[in-house]
């Protein structure tokens, strides 16, 4: 029973990374009909950074989370007008492949600034473990599951409440006409950017706390992808709650059918939950009558 | 004819470079006028109106000659959100509501060019002129009946604020009674509140009978032009937009049948 509380509760909170990580995934692509390759990079950068801002400013994990969000909406922004925006128009496979060419210049950047080895990320929290009920959390674990929640909830409002959140959404839905309303599509697009590379700091920043800050933590965003698939690519709020399933069954299937298996269990869930519900289990379907 | 408040000139439109939809219009709609624009399928009045809306480069289209002004001022080249800005709203063909958004969101952002401030008064007017649309405020559009579809429609563009209303085939697809339901809101806000309306159509029948004057395209160009009066009695309007014969009835329903299967066809 121990052990079993024990994998859940590395489960949800590996899970809470891939929440965020695909919650960056299912932005872009909602607002801009892109799968962006690079997300895992933008994790990667935004994670390094945010290890050099809390060596030199020694801050803990919640003042740096703050003040790296703003460092990397502007990174996000940046990369969208210089590698994304020419490619407007251009054939959306085209623009995927840009992705992945961008994915590989930011790890080799990441890596020429910050050098190969591996690093201890500072987070100035205790290591005492917490128990949640009968669950034991290491404190660093119960912040990135408390992110988790606060992004959630407020993409959720976003999404729902705010003018410009509903312009993300009819610019998702139809950009045509989006723009006859006077919608900047451009703007939207740049500002999904800015939104999708803020997540990503936040699960680099909480990966890295959690393990480690090394040149491979890149494959967070690949890992990512089954939680983003399960919730439905267009599904923000999907994608969040598929990063904790995908977390917990990963965990559950290492800790008891095998190591190795960890890796391809996420990918085995996609199969099988596409197999069953092709939109995956929140995105939209088109609605044909229009 | 009073001062037009929009007005083009000698424009030519080309879509992917090559394809040449707009040869040579000049049109002009003069304010707080209703102003028809017809032709049959793939005159280019679609492409008229996205030429005036500044969207036509998100389908490669480009106005390569001529020039568009409203209010005064050149509009050519401007952004859509630049013209809207300006007052100048299209509804366009076949709706395009946003069809994963609520009826509400959807009018919120018919008003994205305004104040939010102003969102709860202009929503109470769409409301006041579309009872429908009140009721099925916190629906999905997608899931709308036609009819109620374009009353949305046009009460997002009316959420713009705008001073020239431009209207893409409004009727098309709609039963007679909900035809006529819109098309009296279009009048009353015309008359009311003194908007300039120009209204694409293929039913000239219909648009003759609400606007002023009328323009009638065909391959791209202007080939008439006059008060609605005077081109409901020309012989060739009669008979080829009307639907009457020489003698002044009606020619074969198999041919108007036929005319408006092929309108569904290829809308
Ligand atoms: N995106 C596009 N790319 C290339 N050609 C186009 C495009 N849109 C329209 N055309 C062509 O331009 C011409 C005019 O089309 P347009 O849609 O303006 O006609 P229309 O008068 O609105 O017709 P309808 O009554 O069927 O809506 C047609 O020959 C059409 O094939
Ligand atoms: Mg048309």
């Amino acid at each position: 029973m121990e052990y079993f509380l024990f994998l859940v509760s590395s489960g949800l909170v590996v899970g809470a990374t891939y929440g965020l990580v695909g919650m960056g995934f299912a932005i872009i692509y909602k607002a801009t009909g892109i799968v962006n390759f690079a997300q895992g990079e933008l994790l990667m950068l935004t994670a390094y950074i945010a290890f050099s801002l809390a060596s030199s400013l020694s801050l803990s994990l919640v003042p740096l989370m703050i003040v790296t969000i703003p460092i990397a909406m502007v990174i996000g922004i940046v990369l969208e007008r210089v590698f994304i925006r020419p490619m407007l128009g251009e054939p959306l496979f085209s623009i995927v492949m840009v992705t992945i060419g961008l994915a590989v210049i930011l790890r080799g950047v990441t890596i020429m600034i910050w050098g190969p080895d591996p690093h201890e990320f500072p987070t100035g929290l205790s290591t005492q473990v917490v128990l949640i009920g009968p669950v034991p959390f290491y404190q660093v674990q119960l912040y990135g599951l408390a992110t988790l929640a606060a992004v959630t909830l407020a993409a959720w409002a976003f999404f729902r409440f705010t003018r410009l959140g509903i312009a993300m959404r009819a610019v998702a839905a139809n950009e045509g006409a989006a723009m006859l309303m006077g919608i900047e599509v451009s703007r939207i697009h740049m500002i999904a950017w800015a939104l999708a590379a803020a997540v990503a700091a936040l699960a680099g920043i909480l990966f890295a706390s959690m393990f480690k800050l090394g040149p491979t933590i890149w494959f967070e965003g690949l890992r990512s992808f089954p939680a983003v698939i399960l919730g439905g690519l267009d599904s923000v709020l999907g994608a969040a709650l598929g990063g904790l399933v995908v977390g917990l069954i990963e965990n559950l299937a290492q800790g008891y059918i095998g190591q190795g298996l960890r890796e391809i269990a996420g990918f085995v869930v996609i199969v099988v939950i596409l197999m069953l519900r092709p939109y995956g289990l929140f995105g939209a379907r088109e609605i044909e009558r229009v | 004819m009073s001062a037009s408040i929009l007005s083009l000139t000698n424009v030519q439109i080309f879509y992917d470079r090559v394809i040449e939809a707009v040869r040579d219009i000049s049109l002009d709609v003069a304010e707080g006028k209703i102003v028809a624009l017809l032709g049959a399928n793939g005159a280019g009045k679609s492409t008229v109106l996205k030429a005036i809306s500044g969207t036509l480069g998100r389908e490669d289209g480009e106005v390569v000659n001529g020039s568009i002004s409203f209010g005064g001022e050149t509009i050519t080249h401007r952004r859509a959100a630049d013209i809207v800005g300006r007052g100048l709203v299209q509804v366009p063909e076949g709706r395009r509501l946003f069809p994963t958004l609520t009826v509400v969101e959807n009018l919120v952002m018919g008003g994205y060019s305004q104040a939010a401030s102003q969102t709860r008064a202009d929503l109470d007017r769409v409301y006041a002129l579309f009872p429908r649309v009140y009721e099925r405020r916190d629906q999905i559009a997608g899931y709308l009946s036609g009819g109620e579809q374009q009353m949305v429609a046009v009460g997002r563009a009316l959420m713009a604020h705008p001073k020239l209303l431009m209207l893409d085939e409004p009727s098309l697809g709609l039963a007679p009674q909900i035809i006529d339901d819109i098309f009296d809101t279009i009048i009353a806000l015309n008359r009311d509140t003194g908007l300039t309306v120009l209204l694409v159509e293929q039913n000239a029948q219909l648009a003759l009978n609400v606007a002023a004057y009328g323009y009638i395209m065909e391959n791209g160009r202007i080939v008439l032009d006059g008060p609605s009066e005077r081109l409901k009695s020309n012989a060739d309007v009669q008979e080829f937009y009307l639907g009457f014969g020489q003698s002044g009835t009606r020619k074969s329903m198999r041919d108007v049948k036929h005319y408006k299967r092929r309108k569904r066809w290829l809308s």
